[in-house]
Parts: C-alpha cells; structure tokens; sequence
C-alpha cells in the first residue's frame, strides 16, 4: 500500500512536471504571439512590400521585397548599378545575379524551392506550426548576443529545423536559425531580429535584420499592396 | 514569519547584488579567435558514423575538444559540445533512430595526462542540443551499447576514477533511455570496465572486460586478480568468470570483439605477464593462444581497440601504436602502408562503414584518417583542430608568432595573423616527441623547445637546427629527476635569464650554452615517489610520464630578477629573494589556508605590480581531488589565503595577472576559462567563442598587442584580440546605460597582411584580427527597439561615414574601414564596378564619433594618424594621393552623372512603348543614346571573362588604385588622370550635341525636367 502511495505521488508529480514544461512552452507561444500583434491581425495580412537597405563598406544595398501570401515572393536587390533579383513561387524558383557573373536568370533547384516556401508565408511560423503537423521541443535559455533567451526548435514534417530564440523580456524573436538539407549538402543559416516596431495594422514587425556580417534596415513597409503577378516570372 | 521576511530579502539582495556582478554576457561582440590548427589535430577517442545515410554523418569524439560532427564523410566538422565537458569517452547512435546520440564524457586512455567527465549526455536532435542523463561521478567511459532492438536499453563501461578509489565503476544499465540507470555489474573500488561487447545476434549476450588499474603521480599500475573476462547470457542479470584458454591470471587491460557477421568468432588481447592475442570461436567460451607481434600486444592500458570488419570474420584491424590488420581471422598481421602519408601512431579508435566496409575512420594521437581500401592506405582529415597544447609563448615581431607544445605532437610556431588568414600550412615544427614548453628568446632567432623528460634544445631559426642543451649531473649529484613537462623559463624581469628545473634549478645566461646550478634540491625527495623503474603493472610502462619529486613551475618576479619562485610536483613552493642563494620553503604557509599539502603547484604569478603579491594554482587531481586550488600571497608567501567561486568545478591550471590593471585576473582550469575584474571577489566564465569547459592550460597577454592568448588542451590555441576594453571596463562603466570607449589612435593604412588570396592548403583555417583598432561602445541592456548609427566627422563638420550598429548587450564593436562614402554607381553596366564600394583612406586628424541610439546622441572622437613606419609614403604623397582620388571621385561622378541623363531620356523615350515603335525620331534619339552609353562604359560584354573597357570602366580602375595606394604615384598615373578627364569631355561634348540634334525632333521631351 504504502509503494502504491508512493507510486501515485512519483505519478501526480511527474505528470504535473511535465505539464509543467508543456504549458510553459504553450506559455511562451502565445506571450510571443500576442507581443507581435496577435494572430487575427497577422492574417489580415495577404501582400506585404518592403524597401530595405543594407550598408556594405559605406556603400548602400538596396531590396525591394514584396510577398503574396503563400504563393511567391520576389526581391529585387540593387548593387553598384546593377540589378538582380531572386523568384520564388510554390513549385519554381529563379535567380538573377549579374554581379556573380550570370548573364541571365537561372532556375532554383526542386531542393531549394521546396526548402524555401516558409519565406512564402507572412503568418508567424509559431503561429501555425500546430496545423501544419510541426513539432516544438523547447530548450530552455541560451544565451543570444548578452541575452538569455528562450530556445524553441520547430521540426517540420520534412525533417527541416528551425530554432527560434525568444526575448523573455518582451517575447519578440532575436534570431532565427535553419537548418537544411539539400541538394546533398546540409547548410545552417541565421536571422537577427531587432527594432520591433508596431504598425498601424496592428502587427509588431522588426525592422532592421542581421545575417551577423551586415544589417538590413527596413526604410519602407507597405500592408497589403497591389502587386502585379507578372512580377513572379523572371524577365527575358 | 520574520524568518520567511529574512530569507525572501536575502535573496532579492542576493538576486540583485548578482544582476550587478559582471558576467560573461558584458563582453558581447569580443570573440576569439580559433587558430587551431588542424595541422596535427589531436587525440580521437571514438567515431561513429550514422547508417542511415551510410556513414555520411559521422560523430568524432576527442580526448579534450569535445564532439565534432561531419555530414560529409570528414571533409569538414563541425563543434558540437561546446557547452559540456570537453574530455570524451564513448559516442552511441541510436541506428534505428539517429536522432538519438549518447556520449559518455570521461577518456578512458589512462595515461598521465587524461582528463575526467563529467557524466552521460544524450541528443535527441542529432547533437544540436544535449542534456545531461547522470553518471555523474563515474569520471572515465569506456563504451556505450543501444540494444539493437529495444533501444531504451543502454548499456554503459565505466573503469571509473583512474587516481582513486570509487564505487563508480562496473557496468550500468539504463531500461529508459538514460532516465535511470543500475549498476549491474560491480566487483570493487579499485575494478572497472574497460570494454563491453554484446552479441547482435542475441542481445542478451555481453562481455565485460574488468580491469584493475590504478595511477599515482609517481607510478602506474595495470592489473591485478579482480581483472577477468566475463560473459553474460541474460542481458548483464548474472556474469560468468571465462578462463578457459586464457593465460594464468592476473590479467591487465584486456581488448577484445567480436565478428558482426558471425558473433562466434571473437579475438582478444589479454594483458598479463605474457600478454598475447587470444582466439574464441565458440562465443567466448573458450580461447586459443595465437602469436602476435609486437605491435599487437603493446601498451595494452593504451592501446585498447581492435576490430572485425563488419562483413568478413577473417578481416581483423588492430589500431594501436602502428595500424595492422590481417586477412587470417588474427593468425598473422600486416602493418599498413606509408604511401599516402605518414599515419600517427598511438590508435584509440575505428570506425568500418558496415555497407561499405573498404571504408574506415581512424581515431590517433593525432587526429583522423580515412582509408577508402581497407586500411591499406590512410588519408588525413585536416579540418579537426583538437590539439592538446601544454604550453603557449610568444615572441614581440610584427605580427607576433604563437608557440607551444602538444601532446604527442611535438612543438610549433605559427604566425597570429597572415595573408589570408592563419591556416594549417601557416605552422612550422620546432621540436618533436611529446612538445610542452617552447619559449621563444628575445634575439628572435632562438627557440628554446623539449620533448618529455626534459629533452630541451636551442632551435636556430635560420637553419632549424637543434642544440641539445639539458643539463647533466655532476658526479657529486644524484640522478636528475625531469618532470613530464620540464619547466624551461626565460625571465619575466630579465628576459636574458633562462631557467630550467630538475630537483634542482638551473640558470643560464648566454642561451643554455652553460648553466649554473642556483639551489640544492627544491622537492621533498620523497625516496619512495622515485621507483619509477617498477612502473606499469603488468607491463612495464616507464616513459618518464611518471617522474616524480621534480620542479614542475618557475618565475621570475616581473619586478626584481633575484626574486625566484619555484614550485614542484610534490608540494613544495619556494622562494629566493637573491637570485638562488638561498631558498624558503612556504608550502606549510599555503597548507593554512586550506590548500591540499600535496598538490602539484601548477603555476606561479608573481605580480607585477606589487614584489609581496603572489599568485599560485595548485593542483590535486592526482590525488582524487579535483578542488580549484587558487592562493593569493601579499606578503610574499608567509601567509596566503584561498580565492574560491563556485562556479569553479576543477583543478587549476594557471593563474595569469593582467599586465596593466591588477583587478584583472584571468584563472585558467581543467574545465572552464574565468575572469575577475575585482582581483578574484567575483568571476565570470569567459564563452566568448570558448567552449565552456576549455581545458586551459596556459595564459599570457602579449604586451604590445594587449591580446590574450590560451592554449588548450584539445582545442588548440585561442586568441581574444585586444583586451583593452575588458581592461578598461569598470563600475563606473557598467552602470552607464551607453558608453563609447576611448579609441586608441588609428594609424591610416590598409593593414599589414595583404590579401593572401584563397587557402590551399585545406583544413583548419582563422581569420585575422582587425586590421585597426575598432570603434567600442557598451551597452547596459540590448536595445530592443530604434536603431544604432555610428556617423563619422571630420574636423569640418562634414560626414565621413555613416554605419549601423549592433545593439547587444554588452560591449559593441564597429569596424570602420577609414574610409568616406563611396560614389554612387549609375545604372546599366554589365559587370560589377568596383567604384561603387570604394572611397579613399581619411587624411590624419581628429574625426568626431557620433553615436545615434534612438533618439540620443553620444560623442567621442578618434585620432587617424599617418603610418610613419611605411617609407614608401610621405605625408605630402598621402595628401596628393588623397587629392587625386577625390579627383577622380569627382571624375567618376560626373561620367556616371551623363550615364543617368541617357538612361533618364531612353526611360522617358520609351515610356509609351507603342507610340516609342512609330516615332523614328525617338527610335533615332534613343539609337544615338545608346551609341553613346557605350562609350561612356560597357555595355556588351555581359561575360565575366570578356573584358569590355570603356570610360567608366577606365576612371574606376585609377579610383580604385588610388583609393588603395601605399605609395607615391608615378608619373603615369598622375598623367592618366588628364587624359581620363579629356576623354570624358570629348563624350560629354558628344552629348550635348546629341541634345542639340535630338532634342527639338522630340518636343515632348523638353518638358521633362533633369535632376
């Protein structure tokens, strides 16, 4: 009787542990959701467009991205002159980067398309990770540029992990790291976030990224523009 | 209820006197950098590869560079254990799910150097991220098993603690995946398990290989009657003792395995006192004797690996101080080929691709190698830099050169910046055998280098040729007793003294030519620490790793040259204030303070500031006791107290004072790099790109550079460029929400190692440090939201540059590149102008820092000064040089300025696209437009490889070698600026003519307005 009484108790306290872990993941989740506008506003959202600059030894580098919600994305970047742009759409994707030598745009690997469709998606992958039939395993605090911030891994169905690493003070994502298998090669890449700024749509958007070497700053957002679908073919 | 008030204020006080304690995250943006090298890599412990994806993954395991992981086949890897003991045992993947990896921290190679874990890790996410599952005090793994099947099932052999008794060893079995684990099999405090085996077939089958051993700081002992082979038949329930066939007990180490292929066929190396290579061919139930060379039977604690190719019983591998395999079940070896390169000796681990079994990884002293037929033949891999250096030193030559010593890997030199960057070809020998202290002379010809037992030569650099130097006994003396790891020291007051240390210590002035003998026997002489003749156990195993009663450290006061400290391997610190005569025995002084009598004294810091302080690490591992042991003396050595943390969780390697402010100290330990600014009250673990459990061995700042530099013991050697900031970080700073840091004078030039072009010879590689000092900046907390803009000045008011910051946490860093705003570049090229991404270098003179965080603005300046060391530029030439850039910035500018007035009118022709088809005056405009584009810059040759120069082409070219000169133009080049000018009139006059033509043929054009 009294190893049942015991058992019950390694039971009740396991089990509330594991709750334990589970809610606070659930926790922060939502805190992060709510801290970036909530989801209803995020999904009034179906095109988004973006100037951006990046500055490269005083010189500027100039992006302007639109998105149609999960269906294609273009950014047309702009360096010394030239122009060059990379397109994405659900099945197809294309690359034109003249500086890299290339006369004429050259199409994206089934690899590479299928591994970039998040990009194609304006609503917060923590915000339909659950639907989508992706997993979240949470790592408790790690430390990201001086802050301890909470560490989310996402695990797509396809095997692709994304880890999410979460501001505790005010939930918003600083970094953003994914890994990939493709074409044969497995690459990790890393985002970080920062000058979360709230729109008048509703929604916290960050405004200026990092892949670590350089900052892009976002000088101009525009909420659900018109956009011409023939901007998702590569120009002849 | 008061007590419950108490205890809550005690720890919001505690709570909120740590928020105000510096920490690791202050230091932000500072990382070092990780020369390496992969040169000569290090000691591999294990390897396995994932069969999934046969064998492209892999998970290498080393004896103090933790985990690296390769998703290649080892043409690259990757640190994946940063965060956890450094010092690896075992690697398990969990095949039917490779997700699963389990590590066993703790090497169980047992030599004198082998460090200890710190318990089980197990990944569910292919190394990404690891937790801890216990065995926390078992200190050495050996192997881990997954049962095939039911992979909850672990099984784990753990020799347990190497310098003590422990009831930490056996076998232990996890039924949960590492939740809970039993020890299932036990024989004493001194027997562990040293390698298990389970039958694949029937997993219910293991063998154990129990083993007594045992070291002391002054001998080793291998074997004993608790060693046995044992079976067991119902998954480790019940063990059997196996005999038959085996030679009479008692039994050292035994290695042992089975074929994959057909588990019946088993080979083992018994050590005893006639160590052989045994045979079973009925599931270990019994043995036969075979012959077996040298090679297959030696330094059985050392070498414990064999291996069966997974498909073929008759192929056996025996990984040891040469690799061997044979092709008749272990009746007869072969040792493996040299073509290809040599292959390190001393063999720990092999891992056979099962689905391509010509396929091998080879775990050395020395790192990995591949072989693609069937270990004939090996290949090294170069990108594992997991060296174990004891020692590093560094000369005062521009760049400065690193030098130190490794474990079985001898002694080298390598530059701390190069053309390209550091890589492994960067690294030259100056010494072989087991390397340790190398200390450069201050002539900057002479190197000083040893190999064990104090094997020491004077190395010429200009002929690398090697002087042996050691000291010999008198006739008068007793037999000189070298430690290991010979102390060979050059003065911190007079660097022109050289010490080396036996029992006694010796001194030398003309580079180790003659020495002086300047104390009698400084150790405690213990007679019975001296039979190291009778080291071993079974198998005498005595290569002056055990040698005891010897000097083991040695310093010179920075401030005095008569003040000595020496410190011995058996407890003994001493000190002479007159250069030798006379000596003061105050290890009883240090015993007072809590310090184990004992220990080792692992380093002395005499400070530099102040002739009564002292520092001193001592260390008692070797004992069972693995305390930091860190005295601090500040009337020289008469009384000492303890400096303590509890963040400190091994013994201590080396105490280092800063060389300018005496509040910063830098505590080097088995497990883990710390820092103090407050002279040892509070300590931070340094992670800036270290992995959190460095075994740091050995700490210096380069007094000019002001880097600190740190070598390791298994990942090679670290360097943290320019501390000063840490240095100059203070409370006053601290509490500040920004800070700028003052920037040290900036000379103008383009860095001193050129671009060096892409490395070639493969492997390890590092970048350089920056090239001039950077702009820092602290922040108290990160920014969460607004921007950081850094705008540069200069003594006009006009702005230099504009630059975005970081907004960490922390110290900040921006890098400018000295430089103004680059031109803009007009559209319509066809290939990537260079212009666009370049200014010319800053004239010297004060320029005003501007520091933008959200809406607040700070101020500081920095001074650019003319490089007076470069000969090639005057002052005057730099001026010009800087004038004629802008010249031709300007130049640049206006050509590019035509380009956008014709793409402005060919935008404007054509903006009605069908009124533009019928209109043959605009058709002819824009013909006219384009003719001359493309005499203003090309627009043809789209090919990277077809060269197409035209105007803009031309003034981009002279811009560019403007911006970058060094040196007084020639006359040429100040020439082609006139005619690149005249060239340009005679377009630009073409255009106006143009506009003359076309302009009143198209009326509807003049509306437009130009910018």
């Amino acid at each position: 009787m009294k190893k049942f009484k015991v058992y019950l108790i390694m039971v009740f306290l396991s089990s509330f542990s594991l709750s334990g872990i589970s809610q606070s993941l659930e926790e922060i989740i939502a805190k992060h959701i709510e801290a970036v506008g909530g989801r209803s506003n995020w999904e009034k959202i179906q095109t988004l467009r973006s100037e951006s600059v990046m500055k490269a030894q005083g010189a500027d580098i100039k992006f302007l991205t639109v998105i149609q919600n999960k269906k294609a994305s273009r950014s047309d970047i702009y360096v010394m002159g030239m122009k060059g742009f990379s397109i994405l759409t659900i099945n197809q994707g294309w690359s034109f980067y003249p500086w890299q030598g290339q006369a004429k745009s050259e199409a994206m690997t089934t690899d590479d398309v299928k591994n970039s469709q998040d990009g194609l998606e304006i609503l917060d992958e923590l915000m339909t990770y659950k639907e989508k039939g992706n997993t979240l395993d949470y790592y408790g605090l790690d430390d990201i540029d001086g802050t301890e911030c909470h560490k989310i891994k996402m695990t797509t169905k396809e095997e692709k992990e994304v880890t999410f690493f979460i501001d505790p003070s005010n939930f918003y994502i600083i970094k953003r790291t994914q890994k990939v298998k493709a074409n044969g090669q497995e690459n990790e890449s890393s985002t970080f976030y920062s000058d979360y700024k709230k729109l008048p749509e509703g929604i916290v958007y960050p405004m200026s990224n990092s892949s670590g070497w350089s900052e892009n700053e976002v000088v101009k957002l525009e909420i659900n523009p018109k956009i011409d679908e023939a901007l998702f073919k590569p120009e002849k | 209820m008061k007590k419950i008030f108490l205890s809550l204020l005690i720890l919001i006080i505690g709570f909120s006197n740590s928020k105000s304690q510096v920490n690791s995250a202050m230091f932000g943006t500072m990382k070092t950098r990780q020369l390496g090298p992969g040169t000569m890599s290090g000691r591999i412990t294990a390897i396995e590869g994932v069969l999934k994806d046969e064998g492209k993954t892999l998970y290498v395991g080393s004896a103090g560079g933790g985990v690296w992981k390769s998703t290649n086949a080892g043409a690259s890897y990757k640190s994946i254990f940063d965060k956890y003991c450094q010092s690896i045992g075992a690697i398990a993947i969990n095949q039917k799910n490779p997700n699963i990896v389990y590590v066993g921290t703790g090497e169980s190679n047992m030599r004198n150097t082998v460090s200890i874990g710190y318990g089980m890790y197990k990944s569910t996410d292919a190394g990404d991220n690891w937790k801890k599952i216990g065995l926390d005090s078992t200190e050495h793994i050996a192997r881990i098993i997954i049962h095939p099947e039911y992979t909850n099932i672990i099984y784990v052999a753990v020799p347990g603690a190497l310098w003590s008794d422990s009831k930490h060893r056996g076998v232990y079995k996890s039924s949960n995946g590492g939740d809970t684990w039993e020890k299932i099999f036990y024989i004493d405090e001194q027997t562990g398990c040293a390698e298990l085996l389970m039958d694949p077939t029937n997993p219910n089958i293991l063998f154990a290989s129990m083993w007594q051993f045992r070291r002391q700081p002054f001998s080793f002992n291998s074997g004993g009657k608790t060693s046995g082979l044992y079976k067991s038949s119902d998954g480790g329930k019940t063990w059997k003792e196996i005999t038959s066939g085996l030679p009479p007990k008692p039994f050292g180490r035994i290695a042992m395995n089975l074929a994959p292929s057909d588990p019946k066929q088993m080979v083992a190396i018994v050590e005893s006192a006639k160590t052989g290579l045994y045979i079973s061919s009925d599931g270990g139930e019994s043995w036969k004797n075979q012959s077996a060379t040298m090679n297959t039977c030696a330094r059985p604690f050392y070498f414990s690996t064999i291996v069966i190719d997974p498909k073929d019983s008759k192929r056996v591998y025996r990984p040891a101080f040469q690799f061997a395999y044979s092709s008749d079940g272990g009746y007869s070896f072969t040792e493996a080929s040299g073509d290809g390169g040599w292959v390190h000796s001393d063999m720990h681990a092999l891992w056979i691709n099962p689905f391509h079994t010509n396929i091998m990884y080879l775990g050395t002293d020395g790192g990995v190698y591949m072989s693609v037929d069937k270990g004939v033949t090996w290949q090294f891999n170069h990108g594992l830099p997991v060296g174990q250096f004891y020692h590093v030193m560094y000369d005062m030559k521009e760049p400065y050169n690193v030098y130190g010593g490794l474990q079985d890997n001898g002694s080298w030199m390598a530059p701390s910046a190069a053309p390209g960057g550091i890589g492994n070809a960067n690294w030259d020998r100056v010494g072989g055998g087991d390397g340790f202290w190398t200390m450069p002379d201050p002539d900057g010809k002479v190197v000083y280098s040893e190999y064990q037992g104090g094997n020491m030569s004077r190395v010429n650099l200009s002929n690398m040729k090697y002087d042996f130097i050691q000291p010999q006994k008198t006739a008068k003396e007793e037999k000189l007793r070298w430690n290991w790891n010979t102390p060979i020291v050059l003065g911190a007051k007079n660097s022109k003294n050289l010490y080396v240390g036996a029992q006694y210590l010796y001194k030398s002035t003309d580079q180790g030519r003659n020495w002086q003998r300047i104390s009698d026997d400084l150790t405690t002489n213990d007679k019975n620490k001296q039979k190291q003749e009778d080291s071993g156990g079974l198998s005498e195993d005595n290569t002056s790793a055990e040698n005891h009663c010897t000097i083991f450290t040695i310093a010179e006061s920075p401030l005095d040259e008569n003040l000595i400290w020496v410190g011995t391997d058996d407890g003994n610190l001493q000190v002479s204030t007159d250069a030798g005569k006379t000596w003061t025995n105050v290890s009883g002084n240090v015993a007072k303070c809590g310090i184990a009598k004992q220990a080792w004294v692992s380093s002395i810091e005499p400070s530099r500031f102040d002739k009564n302080i002292v520092y001193a690490t001592f260390e008692n591992h070797m004992y069972g006791d693995h305390q930091t042991y860190l005295g601090k003396s500040t009337d020289m050595g008469k009384t000492w107290f303890r400096i303590n943390d509890k963040q400190f969780i091994a013994y201590a390697h080396k105490i280092k004072e800063d060389l300018v402010n005496k509040n910063l100290l830098f505590l080097g330990t088995e497990m883990g790099l710390f820092a103090t600014l407050d002279a040892g009250v509070s300590w931070f673990k340094m992670k800036n790109n270290i992995p959190e459990f460095l075994m740091t061995r050995d700490i210096q700042v380069h007094p000019k550079t002001h880097d600190l530099i740190i070598a390791s013991h298994g990942r090679g050697i670290f360097i943290l460029d320019d501390i000063r900031t840490i240095r100059n970080l203070n409370k006053d700073i601290w509490e500040k929400d920004v800070y700028i840091f003052p920037t040290p004078n900036i000379v103008l030039n383009n860095g001193k190692m050129g671009w060096g072009g892409p490395e070639t010879s493969g492997g390890w590689g590092e970048g350089n440090p920056a090239e001039h000092p950077t702009i820092d900046y602290y922040f108290k907390e990160r920014l969460n939201s607004g921007k950081v803009n850094l705008e540069i000045y200069d003594a006009n008011g006009n702005l230099v540059q504009s630059k975005p910051g970081t907004i960490r946490r922390g110290i900040n860093k921006i890098d400018w590149n000295l430089r103004g705003t680059p031109p803009k570049v007009a559209a319509g090229g066809t290939k990537m102008d260079g212009a666009g991404f370049t200014a010319p270098m800053v004239l010297p003179g004060v320029y005003t820092l501007k520091l933008k965080v959200k809406d607040k603005e700070y101020i500081s300046t920095v001074n650019c000064v003319h490089d007076s060391d470069n000969k090639d530029l005057s002052l005057v030439d730099r001026k010009l040089i800087y004038d004629k850039a802008m010249a031709l910035q300007k130049l640049y500018n206006l050509v590019n300025s035509s380009i956008d007035t014709i793409n402005y009118y060919q935008t404007a022709l054509k903006e009605d696209s069908v009124a533009y088809k019928k209109n043959k005056n605009a058709i002819a405009f824009n013909a006219d437009l384009q003719k001359l584009k493309g005499e203003l810059m090309g627009v043809k040759k789209t090919s990277i490889f077809a060269d197409e120069k035209r105007v803009r082409e031309k003034v981009s070219e002279l811009y560019s070698n403007f911006c970058y000169q060094e040196a007084a133009p020639n006359k040429t080049q100040l020439e082609a600026i006139d005619d690149l000018n005249k060239e340009y009139d005679v377009q630009n006059t073409e255009l106006q003519k143009l506009f003359t033509k076309h302009l009143p043929k198209n009326p509807e054009l003049k509306k437009k307005k130009l910018d």
